[in-house]
């Protein structure tokens, strides 16, 4: 009979996952729709060091076995990525997904991937052989192919300590319950002496990976209302020829229109 | 592994990736969790594991171990079902009954979070179970009339 792997501790998930060649498997309601019979999963989902959610100087460190319901209740967690997991299928559902598997399962459509890719959030991953910070940008490689060894492990998402309060955030699906995204966007802008200080923006379900250009968000850096406003058909033409969608159950040509309007309605609710 | 159901422990020696689902009806015989669309969408087969609501066709018997599962056979022997039936009777909340087992643990989970919800929070906290007969307005109203009338059980 094909075997599981129950890990009461990391220590102990990690030596099964360097000697055998297993699923991760968190809250398990992605690796259960396939639930595929031959399956050889490693449960870690209830490992207690995977579970925390603790601030120090430079992070939130989420825990990747935190269900989205764990964070939801979390009084250290920015509005903006409560609002974002509150989205995610309904109740039952975020009892049970974790954020590490919403970012290890390697899709654009993750909705709380999309906050790490807008905050620049790193990833710590562990080993056996130790460990190693990557930005969460850097971990995905592709459609559902990361930069996570075999052997490796998400411990933890370290979130910035950073001004959230000024965030945008859309999800645009088929209904408010149970819905996977078609479209999703957020945005932050926070301002300093009638300047932005900064200007983020990630786009998710759009491509093959989320969207997150820093280059093109540079050009509102550092600029007045005044002179945002004039930048601003600039910087819409760039995200114009940046954003390239895929196309599915939901065309290309929408996914784009969708995309340009709440960019622009990102803008405008800034005053630009 | 062990794991508590209705109360009770008992040991499981099946595979680790089995669906909870299926060993709840076809092992322990409880036909009140209902298979729907065993891909967490209907909310038909709805148990409270750890006093949370969850989904068991998504749930691999390994995530299981050690914890505490409630059924609507188990939950049927409270203080606070009998509120809950009596309100979804008193405004026929059920009719074909199929996603009433879910819907009732839904309510469960509802209202021991959050003894006096409001009809917004009603209305998220079961929208993750199905229901393809009563348009969910006369559900929404049993949970308001047992939160009212169970009022202290919670």
């Amino acid at each position: 009979m094909v075997n599981s792997y129950l890990a009461g501790s990391l220590k102990e998930a990690l030596e099964i996952r360097a000697r055998e060649t297993v699923r991760p498997y968190g809250g398990g309601t992605d690796l259960m729709i396939e639930g595929a019979e031959d399956a050889v999963y490693l449960f870690i989902g209830k490992i207690p060091e995977l579970k925390q959610i603790i601030v120090d100087d430079t992070y939130i460190r989420i825990g990747a076995e935190c269900t989205f319901t764990e964070i939801i209740d979390n009084d250290l967690i920015p509005e903006m990525l409560k609002n974002a997991c509150s989205g995610i299928g309904g109740p039952a559902i975020r009892n049970l997904g974790t954020v590490g598997g919403n970012i290890a399962n390697g899709s654009p459509k993750a909705d709380s991937a999309l906050i790490f890719f807008v905050t620049d959030s790193m990833l710590r991953l562990v080993s056996t052989r130790g460990e190693r910070l990557l930005p969460v940008r850097e971990f995905y490689l592709g459609k559902k192919k990361t930069a996570l060894q075999s052997d490796e492990l998400i411990a933890e998402v370290l979130l910035p300590r950073a001004d959230y309060k000024n965030y945008y955030y859309k999800k645009i699906g088929a209904r408010n319950a149970q819905a996977i995204s078609r479209v999703s966007f957020a945005g932050l802008m926070t301002f300093s002496d009638g300047r932005i200080a900064s200007c983020a923006t990630a786009f998710g379900s759009v491509s093959d990976v989320i969207i997150r250009r820093d280059d093109i968000d540079a050009i509102m850096t550092g600029k007045t209302i005044a002179e945002a406003s004039a930048a601003k058909s600039a910087y819409i033409a760039a995200y114009d020829e940046a954003i390239i969608p895929i196309s599915g159950r939901i065309s290309a040509e929408y996914r784009k229109a969708v995309c340009m309007n709440l960019l622009v309605d990102f803008l405008e609710s800034n005053g630009i | 592994m062990k794991f508590i159901l209705n109360g009770t422990e008992v040991e499981y020696t099946g595979a680790l990736n089995a669906r909870l689902l299926d060993v709840l009806r076809d092992e322990y015989r409880l036909t009140g969790v209902k298979c729907g669309c065993r891909e967490g969408e209907c909310g038909s087969c709805s148990v409270i594991m750890d006093g949370i609501l969850t989904n068991s066709c998504l749930v691999a018997m390994g995530r299981a171990e050690g914890s505490t599962i409630v059924t609507i056979e188990g939950y049927s022997n409270t203080e606070r079902f009998r509120a809950l039936d009596k309100a979804y009777a008193d405004v026929s909340a059920v009719q074909c009954g199929f996603c009433i087992p879910g819907m009732i643990l839904a309510s469960e989970c509802i209202l021991a979070k959050n003894p006096h919800p409001t009809e917004a929070e009603i209305r998220v906290g079961i929208s993750g179970n199905l229901c393809r007969c009563t348009g969910y307005n006369a559900i929404v109203h049993a949970i308001d009339i047992a939160a009212k009338e169970g009022s202290g059980l919670w």
